[in-house]
């Protein structure tokens, strides 16, 4: 009798371990789920997606959804400082060169195809332009969904064109010997102060516009060699200092970035580098000066030398879950992810109202991106360019690569001295 | 049975103690603690994002005495702070007990009032909030520009208030010199109130000029004041981080005005080298605490002011 109850005993654990194995866990997403949602601030976007949002918790009455917005800056130092205490959101985005580590460090889950309505990756990488999600494929699976995939070209203002007696159609900058020859034309001053630029960079974004700079020129980052070629980097950065107070004084980093200037239309900028979601704010902030037809983009300059045609970078900003959240938790983000990317229609308002490019085979194809003001200029620049270095130690090159711009521009330091130690700066970060 | 009977002195003393209990458990938790953490974590190869660290004894101390950290080394950190340091403490410990002084002459309460809140109110101003508006005084289509013009009697040159490192340097030190120098003149008003007229009257009925009287008299009875603000103004400057970062968000050159604090920020929170920035962390701590230790020794009796 002991014996039977014994193997009775030994039987019922074998088959109870058997069936909990074999079973799938189930996920209960009816219970009280609230979702923390970490991104950065926009204003025409925060509009459009509270508007999602609204729509989703009606048809999920037991999410509770929290939105933290945050200027892009912040934001990333936010998420960092929330992971490292492990106390993430359930999902956020960032850009790519910031967020790739998320996927490398394991923090971030992989994309929960069922509940996006695909099969499986190739399914979903399928659904995008090539290319376009690459960069967060790893190890056969996709970590994230873009919410935005931006290239810069050239924005320009007419009227400060023909006020300094240049023809916007035929005289804006195809080179940037060009650039510096109009900016010339462009710019006035008092003494040494200037009080209209014809361009300036976006310093401290060098990974998206001066390394094409670079590359025009044969030269390269790589993450093995770092800078390579130094003689491309330092006729790179010998034209940003010729480009600053200690050579022509066409602009420099401490002024106000050109971009925040242009949607003012204050005769104080002529052009500025930034992507199609500016003609949302120019929209937004000055609907007199976007409705009068004095702006148009042009295409991303390159050296009247170059031996490559490259554009500004792009880069992207993926929507990534936090892989400690709760599985419910989890699916429920896929699913707030779903419905604010993915529901059929919505990336035509992410582009229409907020200029925001979510690259869809179905959305690049659509007429609503063809019809978008100067999607061709972008469109070109976009098949002329690549994805922004988003590899090992990311941020410390590009503080690394900013460094060296404000040593020849503001600091009086030798473009060859620079790279040289910009080199072994980023060297010693790949190494890190 | 004997009973143990204590003097009052020492009932006062264990009365006192258990009050300071609460204090003491404070610190304990909210200085101590992080200050041992810190050091723990200076000892490990932490990374923000990654799950696991491993234990790499004093490398991370060898790496930023010996490597530049990406362009941005603590040497150049320790220099930037120690001129930041040497530029602001020594100034505003001179002025803020001259104004204290000029303030504490003037004959009435009222007017004194009004110069106490004036020079008072920038330290209840926050510091990014003050940044941001120096950074645009100091553009070159700004004020200072302009007034630095008028007063070289020039025209349109930039004395590129933003752009050139020494300038750069004497931005922030202005800025942080403005918004402090009140907050220890009323530290200094605070010390002079409590020297007694009578020591005065004594030293005018002996025929003492004003002059001599300030060396003779207020200057000895006012050390333990001088010695707690220039303790509070060095330790200050030392952990400046604010100024510094919105000038370099704003655009200037980070190595002139790289502070350790600021380093500390970049390593650690914008680059995850949390091992390395504690670090710094640690090293700044040990500064900080010689250059206390320092100030205290060399004081070392001047406390003992009997009035």
């Amino acid at each position: 009798m002991k014996k039977a109850l014994v193997l009775l005993l030994c039987l019922i654990t074998i088959i109870s371990s058997v069936f909990a194995q074999g079973a799938k866990e189930e996920v209960d997403t009816n219970q009280p789920i609230t979702l923390e949602f970490w991104t950065h601030e926009d204003d025409a976007r925060q509009a459009l997606e509270e508007r999602y949002i609204a729509e989703f918790q009606e048809l999920h009455p037991n999410v509770t959804v929290n939105v933290t917005r945050q200027s892009a800056e912040k934001l990333r130092e936010l998420v960092q400082t929330a992971f490292a205490a492990g106390e993430g959101p359930s999902f956020f985005n960032l850009p790519i060169e910031n967020e790739f580590q998320y996927i490398e460090a394991g923090r971030v889950a992989p994309a929960d195809y069922e509940t996006l309505g695909f099969k499986d990756a190739k399914d979903l990488l399928n659904a995008y332009a090539d290319g376009m999600i690459d960069a967060v494929y790893y190890d056969g699976d996709i970590y994230g969904l873009p919410l935005e995939t931006t290239n810069w070209s050239i924005f320009l203002n007419k009227k400060v064109f023909r006020d300094a007696g240049l023809d916007p159609e035929k005289d804006y900058p195809k080179t940037w010997e060009d650039m510096v020859e109009v900016s010339k034309k462009i710019i006035i001053r008092d003494g040494d102060i200037i009080q209209r630029r014809g361009f300036d960079f976006r310093y401290s974004y060098e990974l998206t516009y001066f390394v094409p700079m670079v590359e025009q020129l044969g030269g390269a980052l790589s993450e093995s060699e770092g800078c390579v070629n130094k003689d491309a980097w330092v006729k790179a950065l010998t034209f940003m200092q010729n480009w600053g107070p200690q050579g022509e004084n066409l602009g420099n980093p401490t002024l106000t970035a050109a971009r925040k200037l242009f949607n003012k239309d204050n005769n104080d900028i002529a052009m500025c580098n930034t992507g199609l979601y500016q003609e949302a704010r120019i929209l937004s902030d000055n609907p007199n000066f976007y409705n009068s037809g004095e702006w148009m983009v042009v295409p991303y300059p390159v050296f009247e030398n170059a031996v490559k045609d490259v554009a500004g970078c792009y880069y992207a900003h993926f929507y990534m879950v936090n892989a400690d959240a709760s599985a419910a938790e989890q699916k429920m983000a896929w699913e707030l992810i779903k419905y604010m990317l993915l529901t059929p229609g919505h990336a035509e308002e992410y582009l229409t109202n907020v200029g925001l490019i979510q690259p869809t085979k179905a959305l690049l194809e659509s007429d609503t991106y063809a019809s978008m003001p100067y999607s061709d200029v972008f469109k070109n620049d976009f098949a002329r360019a690549h994805i922004t270095y988003y590899g090992k130690g990311a941020t410390a090159i590009q503080s690394a690569i900013n460094s060296a711009i404000k040593q020849v521009m503001l600091q009086g330091a030798d473009p060859a001295a620079a790279y040289d130690a910009l080199q072994k700066n980023v060297m010693e970060i790949l190494a890190d | 049975m004997k009973t143990k009977k204590y003097s009052i002195e020492r009932k006062q003393a264990r009365w006192g103690f258990a009050f300071t209990v609460p204090c003491l458990v404070f610190f304990a938790i909210f200085s101590f603690y992080p200050i041992i953490s810190a050091f723990i974590t200076s000892l490990t190869n932490r990374d923000a994002i990654k799950r696991t660290w491993d234990f790499i004894g004093f490398d991370n101390y060898v790496y930023l005495f010996t490597q530049s950290n990406g362009g941005f080394s603590l040497m150049n950190s320790l220099k930037a702070t120690g001129i930041f340091t040497i530029g602001t403490f020594i100034p505003m410990v001179v002025v803020s007990l001259l104004l204290a002084v000029l303030i504490m002459q003037l004959r009435r309460p009222s007017h004194s009032k009004i110069f106490e809140l004036a020079f008072y109110t920038p330290a209840v101003l926050s510091s990014v909030v003050a940044a941001t508006i120096w950074m645009i005084l100091f553009q070159p289509t700004g004020l200072f520009n302009q007034l630095t013009n008028t007063i070289m009697r020039t025209s349109g040159r930039d004395y590129q208030w933003l752009t050139s490192d020494a300038m750069l340097r004497a931005s922030t030190i202005i800025v942080y010199f403005w918004k402090y120098i009140g907050y220890f003149t009323i530290l200094f008003i605070t010390g002079l109130a409590s020297i007694p007229p009578t020591i005065y009257e004594a030293a005018i009925v002996d025929g003492s000029s004003r002059w001599h009287t300030f060396w003779k008299i207020t200057l000895p009875l006012l050390k333990p004041t001088i010695m707690l603000v220039s303790i509070m103004a060095m330790l200050q400057c030392l952990k400046t981080f604010s100024t510094q970062y919105m000038f370099v968000q704003g655009g200037t050159a980070r190595e002139p005005i790289d502070v350790i604090t600021m380093n500390i920020y970049y390593t650690g929170v914008v680059n995850r080298r949390l091992g390395r920035s504690s670090a710094m962390s640690i090293i700044l701590f040990v500064i900080m605490l010689f250059f206390t230790f320092l100030q205290f020794k060399t004081q070392k009796g001047d406390e003992d002011v009997e009035y």
